[in-house]
């Protein structure tokens, strides 16, 4: 007896929370109906009711418009609401804090550790590190990317940073001449990669001994001098991440962006422009080590790439297998010459450090 | 001479110091209050006289504010065609 | 204290474009721009509905928001009205734009956009008030001649208000009651969101 009342029991309570179910579905179900019905259909029945119109301009479903232009048939789209409050919300606030924090670890950084010096003395023999073509390849790439990204941080945290502090007409007048460079000089930055990717694939392909150097992290720290090829193994990450992977999504998004005479849809655009800026800002976190090392992060790189000469020292600490084939003639120096003409003319360049 | 190192210091911690008092996590716009102006300098419509501008129809007195709401209102019945047609 | 605003009526509006044309001789706006234009929800077929748009001067503007110099300030009669010795045609404005309002002439190759330009409800820009520069950027300003916006005005079956947001409002609400139906106030939710004070009654007699 008891039995048989706790299983009705049981069987109404299963049944309690059952039945809203199905009635949910049927109630979905009608609603589905309702949502196909065509403002025709619906004047049948209620002739005062526009419901299914305003449905149809919720949706941002296209009427028809004499004015000629770009979704221009669209009353209402609301993908804009959510692109201001990502480009707004955490990508102003967060990317605007990593540039920040990246700036500070480097400051700290330096402040801690002080350039990577050289181990022994210089020997006052320099060595040709890159050729003239190779400097310029990468100057063309540097120079227009630092323009895009002082540019485009003045689009993202001018109105924060630089605005309260110079006021609107002369950030007016900076941010138009920042756009129009931005514009014109990304297609120029677009071209420097491909030259600088041709030029220098071939010393960036990974070996087994940049595994080494990552474990010991290239002895920065313990001050073990690791040999690696003409370029160490975080150069080449940076190579095939930063300059070919993060230079691709940007210039591809930065297009979409840059040419709005072919009627692309807002909604692309503002999908380009959250990709292009997401993209840009770790590329410009990630150039910060770059610019950092290559200039007052390590003794002798700086003049490396801008005269092209390194002192035997810092070629044999730095780039040891590549100095070594070099040395024993197995492979030409940069500018192709396989005679040591170049390195007597080479400038005398002081690795003082500071 | 000063040393590079202090120079660099010196350089990004002022960086630092502009750059994080952007940071904060701030109104992005000023929501419409009612009545409120916000924004640049601008002259307010009421602020001339209308017998200055061509073919004008509504009244008020230059800075009159109530003035030129009140003639607006009274021009806003123009659209309204119940009172028109009585 | 006036709030300006559009109301307009789908079950009035005959897509004569009487309002974009009257907009366009109003404010003599550059090639290629449209301050207003009329769409037409299923045209040709039983059930169209057209309704005309431009810049509803939303309370909480998105254009304002994602301007990257700041150039768009806001009168006290609730218009939002932009700089343009500012802008610098970036077009984000016109992303974040749910009524598609913000319109870029052409400026020079590769469809680069020049100054943004669109319905200032006829209210000009921050230049002198009825001033030879400010008719050439802004076009008309008719708010400090005393009139309401060109489009509105000369609607021809007053299915576009403009003015007062009270005094529109009740306008069409005395409409809707009396034809029964059509009481909808396209686009008010997006452009103004919650009203300022919900509690507030019409006020009792007075058809203000």
């Amino acid at each position: 007896m008891r039995a048989t009342i706790a299983g009705v029991r049981y069987f109404l309570l299963g049944l309690m929370l059952f039945l809203p179910l199905l009635g949910a579905t049927a109630w979905a179900q009608a609603q589905e109906g309702r949502v196909q019905e065509t403002q025709a259909q619906r004047q049948q029945v209620q002739p005062g009711n526009n419901a299914p119109v305003w449905r149809n301009v919720r949706s941002g479903t296209e009427g028809y418009t004499s004015v000629q232009g770009r979704e221009t048939g669209v009353l209402i789209q609301t993908q804009g609401q959510t692109w201001r409050e990502l480009r707004n919300g955490p990508i102003a606030l967060y990317g605007g804090w990593l540039v920040m924090l990246v700036l500070i670890a480097i400051g700290v950084f330096y402040m801690w550790h002080g350039p990577i010096g050289l181990h022994s003395p210089p020997t006052g023999k320099m060595v040709e590190r890159f050729s003239s073509f190779e400097r310029i390849a990468h100057w063309t790439m540097a120079i227009s990317f630092c323009i895009l990204a002082v540019s485009g941080l003045t689009m993202l945290f001018g109105k924060y940073v630089l605005l309260p502090l110079i006021g609107h007409t002369l950030f007016g007048w900076l941010a138009t001449l920042g756009k129009n460079l931005h514009n014109f000089v990304g297609p120029v930055f677009m071209f420097s990669i491909v030259v600088f990717a041709a030029k220098f694939i071939r010393d960036n392909i990974p070996r087994a001994y940049d595994i080494t150097w990552l474990v010991k992290g290239g002895g920065v720290l313990s001050g073990e001098v690791v040999p690696s090829g003409r370029f160490n193994a975080a150069e080449k990450i940076w190579f095939w991440g930063g300059v070919i992977a993060l230079g691709t999504v940007s210039s591809a998004s930065g297009l979409v962006l840059d040419f709005p005479n072919f009627d692309q849809t807002r909604a692309l655009m503002m999908l380009a422009n959250i990709v292009h800026v997401i993209a840009a800002i770790v590329f410009i976190v990630w150039s910060f080590t770059h610019i950092y090392l290559g200039t007052v992060g390590t003794t002798g790189a700086y003049e490396a790439m801008r005269d092209g000469y390194v002192d035997e020292t810092w070629a044999r600490e730095h780039a040891q297998y590549w100095y070594e084939d070099v040395k024993a003639g197995r492979r030409a120096p940069p500018s192709g010459t396989s005679d040591t003409a170049g390195a007597t003319t080479a400038p005398q360049i002081q690795h003082g450090g500071d | 001479m000063i040393s590079v190192r202090k120079f660099v210091f010196a350089g990004a911690s002022l960086i630092a110091v502009v750059a994080i008092t952007g940071c904060g996590e701030k109104e992005q716009v000023v929501v419409y209050q009612q009545g409120k102006y916000q924004g640049k300098a601008d002259t307010k419509p009421w602020e001339n006289d209308p017998g200055a501008s061509l073919y004008t129809t509504s009244k008020w007195k230059a800075g009159d504010k109530s003035g030129w709401e009140n003639a607006l209102k009274s021009r806003n019945q123009n659209q309204n065609e119940y009172t028109r047609a009585e | 204290m006036a709030r300006m605003k559009f109301i307009c009526d789908a079950e009035r509006c005959i897509e004569c474009n009487g309002c974009v044309t009257a907009c366009k001789q109003e404010n003599e706006v550059p090639w290629g721009v449209n301050r207003r234009r009329v769409v037409t929800i299923n045209d040709g077929v039983a059930g169209e509905k057209s309704i005309s748009v431009a810049c509803m001067h939303c309370s909480d503007a998105p254009c304002m928001a994602v301007c990257p110099v700041d150039c768009f300030y806001r009168t006290e009669e609730g218009v939002v009205l932009h700089d343009k010795d500012m802008c610098i045609g970036c077009g984000y404005c016109f992303y974040a734009c749910p009524f598609g309002a913000p319109q870029f002439p052409q400026a020079g190759a590769f469809g680069m956009r020049g100054k943004m330009d669109k319905c200032t409800f006829c209210a000009g820009g921050p230049e002198k008030d009825n001033s030879k520069e400010e008719f050439a950027k802004y076009g008309s300003n008719r708010l400090a001649q005393g009139k309401l916006p060109a489009c509105a005005e000369m609607c021809s079956t007053k299915a576009l208000l403009g003015g007062d947001g009270d005094v529109i409002s009740d306008i069409f609400r005395d409409r809707a009651l009396k034809r029964g139906k059509g009481a909808e106030v396209w686009g008010w939710g997006t452009a103004y969101g919650k009203p300022d004070n919900p509690q507030q009654q019409a006020p009792k007699g007075a058809k203000s």
